[in-house]
């Protein structure tokens, strides 16, 4: 159950410059601690300390935000692209 | 210093004029110090109430509801964050680099605000183009790093 993470430029410090890596997970939390194990560090920059996602970070699975789907619970299957996404957002 | 050619400068000029009072927002791409590309994105200010609340980024006393006289979501912008992924993917299958994004300050100067400088810290080092309306007759673009609350200024040069 091979899935895809697209890491953002900005965590890419974590990953060796690498801009996708293949985890084996069957969720969404599956695929971020898996991650984590393979970059330490890097689940903190996306997830609060209980585990949510934190608010200026989107993930999506195959393009839909799990907001809209079932969260960090959301399932993954064979071949899904996740891609995570910290906001772009500023002000007068 | 950064190259965009005349389109792609006037096409970020349109697009805030088209939002104005409210901010316009967008992505910015091509090779090196080039811009080949420029990716409108919605401005989803008044669906991230709490974001901004929870940084002390809406002064107190401020309406933050959108229809309501004088409110700060006019004063904000924040990428719709779905659209924002699409046109990442779209930069990539164009084989193009992501190099930075763009906003309009409809009233204000084009120079990065506390907001922005802060809220840069989630994309350190990208080009971050600000389009001021402040003269509408008179559009000022300035283009600008920030990493650790430091801006830092790119010249632009406009192609023709």
């Amino acid at each position: 159950m091979a899935v895809t993470i697209l890491i953002p430029a900005p965590l890419r410090r974590f990953t060796e410059d690498r801009a996708s890596v293949q985890i084996e997970a069957k969720t969404v939390s599956e695929a971020l601690a898996k991650l984590d194990e393979l970059y330490p560090g890097i689940r903190e920059r996306i997830c609060e300390p209980d585990g949510r996602v934190r608010r200026f970070v989107s993930i999506f699975v195959n393009g839909k935000d799990i907001r809209s789907l079932q969260g960090v619970e959301t399932p993954l299957a064979d071949g899904d692209e996740v891609g995570i996404i910290p906001a772009m957002a500023g002000g007068r | 210093m950064i190259r965009i050619a005349r389109k792609q400068y006037e096409e970020i000029v349109a697009h805030a004029r088209q939002e104005a009072p409210r901010e316009a927002c967008g992505l910015l791409a091509g090779h090196g110090d080039r811009i080949e590309q420029v990716y409108p994105v919605s401005n989803r200010a008044e669906l991230a109430v709490e974001f901004f609340a929870e940084r002390g980024l809406i002064p107190p006393g401020r309406d933050y509801r959108p229809e309501a006289p004088g409110t700060i979501a006019v004063e904000r912008f924040f990428m719709d964050p779905e659209e924002q992924f699409r046109a990442l993917r779209a930069i990539e299958a164009a084989g193009l680099e992501h190099l930075g994004s763009y906003h309009s300050h409809p009233a204000t100067e084009a120079y990065p605000s506390r907001t922005d400088i802060e809220l840069a810290a989630f994309w350190p080092n990208m080009l971050l183009m600000i389009c001021s309306l402040a003269d509408p007759s008179q559009p000022v673009i300035r283009a600008f790093r920030v990493a650790d609350g430091r801006v830092q200024e790119e010249l632009i040069i406009v192609e023709d």
